[in-house]
């Protein structure tokens, strides 16, 4: 590096990092990201979907995930009937917000740099309903809708001319309209290269091992034998976020929850729905590709995947699509999401550091989120007013928390 | 191993025996079967053909032609034969993972069957390698296949590739594969290796280590003046051409670093192009068993690190042959036997002192025979040139059709590791796992200074390695696996 001195160093280049040094770099501030792509990217294991109302009212992982956090005794099997927590509104406004800015932001980047993130405007997100009883899902569905959205209910006769694949077992479905998708990888290399183009600089393959204070401010960070000043570091390092926070002597409570992806060969056209069912979610890639997801687990920094893991997406999956039953996969991996005791994101700095702020846990909206967690961040770096309120994000709401989950 | 074995041993068989796996039935894989079979350990052999003998001792499906010599392959078969009852062979069994955690090692296999998993408590991994073509303007056009794939058709098949070809690339393989296209009566035109004949002059000390050997690659020159085949030292293919399929070949004289002089450049017409610069040892075993790797500067680029006896970094791991480094068939089977003493001294079975006694003579010959083989590795070190051969709208990933514009593109973004790279381009993305664009980019980015082998970045394999179904991972479908998709670049293109 020949600057040895920027506005901003930014450690992590997965989607939250990498959209954030894009807005940073339009304020003409000079900046650097610094990443390695370690296995377990969550960014790479992601399915990209964007689906705000869906997360919010727990589809997506959320069902998967609300089955896990199910008190012992009441273990749930595939296609259980748990109805998933909802997240608070304030949220899910934000999501729904963040989601709003992927049109402008797919037609900037191919501006700007000629890739195609792929949002793929389809049909929304359906909700297959298997039984009877996940009639109490849908509710918490409709209960969950922030207004002038709708959901529409779909007898089993209207799935299947919706998405003639699936299975004529289910009992009813449930669509979320203008919930779709995007490919995450592409959205975070666009980002990058947009922000290239606006000056920022990088360093690949390389980790940022230390932040570097003196007192109450930052003064760069450390990244092997090289120093490197700033005056401000954003921590965008996903589930590592916790451990590089710990560096500036600062707490965050982010923890890396694993989840288990199956993806299959190219497919001819087959869904045109993002699905989502109470044992995994389903969406066809713009390549044909299918993504089949995803276990959440907390298993520590662990990448791999396991016969019980990958075996429960395929039934699922079969299960709701029988025509992947002979589907040939292609890869099976996992991501670590960065996860937060109450699923929110973590954003802002912390009081008694000047300098230092996250873009961090990102959990299962990471994706969705990161136009406006980027946005906002960027705001806040740059002292502009906030376009959302950060007090509901800020890593000081779990302060003086000795146990977690704070919502329900 | 003869002069060694005992005469009946009894199968330790009382629920004792340790649960011994290997994968791979090549000279490696036999090799260490044998070795433990004869000292009474049961085995299970996993291997992805109908018939054992691997890439190297490929069986005739219908001999086509008669065996050029008593070859090792079917002395290996007859013992593996003599010692079935010890030794459980599963042909036509495709390893699709390998979970290594806690402890327990859990390897996945498909067969026909579906799906089964076995849990032993020592595992062989002898894979074996494929044939390292980098990309090269028209390498795509139909008519372009690997020696080894020429070979195939010839020995399983008894089909020729063609009726004018030229071999291209470095190594004896090339002289090999000629003489069998010879004696079927393809018009073999030339044989064009990239190492110049003074190049070579200097390595001819390493090369006398083993007169048997060298002997050996005398016969196969001596057979190919004797076939009129004209042997065009310091030339590198830089081009195929042809409309749908391959029509000539461009071939210019190039330096010691394989950088061609496109000014002397010829055509010649073909209808086939056999080419390939050495072999890739296969590590997608090795990597899903979380086997630490080791740089080297031959065709992948890594081997899996391994001690004296072939036990990797994951106890209870162990690797011989191709697989585990490149040095052909020979090697490969001593190795074998090697990885069997190591397993029979840790569980017990021989004394540390009967082991080494057994091993000396091993050590001995594969000392010998490694001089020899580090001259020929010299000389198949892969040069800059090669890495430059590919034009900017050369495809570089056969699987997604990545041109070398579009990687180049990512790179000047700063996409210097493979993983990076796959991530901006899906390079590597397809159902091959990156077998040829991985191994060659990764190059590509030393020879142009973008970055070091280790930045760089190992390559990386998710499970599964070979296609299976969703179903028959949710344990609904029971059909047999699909063939193996590794071999599939090499046949695909001859039809």
């Amino acid at each position: 590096m020949t600057d040895s001195t920027f506005d901003v160093v930014i450690a992590g280049g997965g989607v939250a990092g990498m959209t954030t040094a894009r807005e940073l770099a339009a304020r003409d501030l000079s900046v650097l990201v610094v990443d390695r792509h370690l296995p377990g990217r969550a960014t790479s294991a992601s399915a990209g979907g964007l689906w705000p109302i869906g997360e919010a009212v727990g589809l997506g992982c959320g069902v998967i995930y609300q089955a896990t956090r199910q008190p012992i005794g009441s273990t749930v099997a595939d296609g259980a009937d748990a109805v998933p927590e909802s997240l608070p509104e304030v949220f899910r406004d934000f999501l729904v917000a963040s989601n709003s800015m992927f049109p402008e932001l797919s037609a900037s980047l191919l501006d700007e740099t000629g890739i195609d993130i792929e949002l793929d405007p389809g049909p929304g997100l359906l909700f297959l309903m298997q039984t009877i009883g996940q009639q109490s899902v849908v509710d918490n569905i409709a209960r969950g809708l922030p207004d002038g959205c709708v959901l529409e209910l779909l007898s089993p006769d209207d799935v299947r001319e919706l998405e003639p694949a699936v299975s004529p077992d289910i009992v009813g479905g449930a669509l979320l309209p203008g919930e779709h998708q995007v490919n995450p990888m592409l959205l975070t290399e666009a980002c990058k290269r947009s922000a290239l183009t606006r000056g920022a600089r990088f360093q690949h393959d390389r980790l940022v091992d230390e932040i570097l204070r003196e007192g109450d401010r930052v003064t760069g960070v450390r990244i092997g034998d090289d120093t490197i000043s700033c005056r401000h570091v954003v921590n965008a390092a996903g589930a590592w976020a916790g451990r590089l926070a710990a560096t500036a002597g600062v707490s965050i409570p982010v923890e890396p929850v694993r989840g288990q992806v199956v993806l299959t060969e190219a497919l001819e056209p087959l869904l045109g729905t993002c699905l989502s069912t109470s044992s995994c979610y389903l969406a066809q890639k713009r390549h044909g590709e299918v993504l089949i997801g995803s276990t959440t687990e907390h298993v520590g920094f662990d990448t791999g995947v396991t016969e019980e893991g990958i075996g429960g997406l395929c039934r699922g999956a079969a299960r709701a699509v029988p025509s992947l039953t002979h589907a040939r996969i292609k890869r099976t991996w996992a991501g670590l999401r960065p996860g937060t005791p109450d699923e929110l994101p973590i954003l802002g700095g912390v009081a008694g550091l000047d300098g230092y702020s996250h873009v961090a846990g990102g959990f299962r909206t990471g994706i969705v989120a990161a136009p406006l967690m980027a946005r906002v961040a960027a705001q806040h770096i740059g002292h502009e007013t906030p376009e959302v309120a950060m007090g509901d994000y800020l890593a000081a709401r779990f302060d003086h928390e000795d146990s977690l989950p704070a919502h329900s | 191993m003869s002069a060694s074995q005992p005469t009946s041993p009894a199968t330790i068989d009382d629920g004792s025996a340790p649960r011994i796996v290997i994968i791979g039935a090549g000279p490696a894989g036999m090799g260490t079967a044998i070795t433990l079979a004869e000292r009474g350990l049961p085995v299970t052999i996993v291997d992805q053909n109908p018939i054992p003998g691997g890439q190297i001792y490929r069986y005739p499906a219908v001999p086509p032609v008669r065996p050029r010599t008593p070859d090792r392959g079917s002395a290996l078969r007859v013992l593996l034969d003599d010692h079935s009852e010890r030794i459980t062979l599963l042909s036509g069994h495709q390893v699709t993972n390998i979970e290594t955690a806690d402890a327990e090692r859990r390897v996945s296999v498909c067969g026909p069957g579906g799906l089964r998993t076995l849990q032993p408590d020592q595992l062989v991994l002898a894979p074996g390698a494929y044939e390292y073509v980098p990309p090269f303007p028209g390498w795509t056009l139909p008519g372009v296949m690997t020696p080894g794939a020429a070979q195939q058709l010839v020995k399983s098949q008894g089909v020729a590739p063609g009726r004018r070809v030229l071999l291209a690339g470095t190594g004896p393989f090339l002289l090999v594969v000629a003489l069998a296209l010879h004696e079927v009566g393809v018009e073999v035109i030339g044989i064009a290796d990239t190492v110049r004949r003074r190049d070579a002059f200097w390595k001819l000390p390493s090369l006398l280590s083993d007169g048997k050997l060298l002997k050996q690659g005398f016969d196969y020159l001596a057979g190919v003046r004797k076939a009129g085949i004209p042997l065009l030292t310091g030339r590198i293919v830089t081009r195929a051409e042809g409309r749908g399929r391959l029509q000539q070949v461009v071939l210019a004289p190039c330096d010691s670093d394989w950088i061609p002089d496109h000014d002397r450049s010829a055509p010649m017409k073909v209808d086939t192009l056999c080419v390939g610069y050495g072999f890739v040892p296969r590590l997608g075993l090795a990597r899903l068993a979380g086997c630490e790797l080791t740089p080297t500067n031959l065709p992948g680029g890594w081997i899996p690190t391994t001690d004296p006896w072939g036990q990797t970094s994951v106890p209870g791991v162990w690797t011989a042959g191709d697989g585990a480094g490149v040095a052909g068939a020979i090697v490969a089977e001593l190795a074998g036997q090697l990885v069997g003493l190591g397993i029979l001294s840790r569980c017990g079975v021989l004394e540390p002192g009967e082991v080494e006694r057994l091993a000396d003579p091993i050590r001995d010959r594969l000392r010998q025979l490694g001089r020899f083989r580090s001259g020929l590795d010299e000389l198949a070190e892969l040069k800059p040139g090669l890495s430059g051969l590919a034009s900017t709208d050369t495809v570089v990933c056969r699987c997604e059709e990545i041109t070398r514009e579009t990687v180049d593109t990512a790179i000047e973004a700063g996409n210097t590791s493979l993983r990076s790279l796959k991530m901006a381009t899906r390079l590597g993305m397809g159902p091959c796992q990156g077998r040829m664009c991985q191994p060659a980019c990764a190059r590509r980015l030393v020879d142009i200074g973008c970055s070091t082998a280790e930045a760089v970045g190992r390559p990386a394999f998710r499970p599964p390695l070979v296609p299976v179904t969703v179903g028959q991972v949710a344990g609904i479908d029971a059909t047999a696996p699909e063939d193996l998709v590794d071999d599939a670049w090499e046949t695909d293109d001859v039809s």
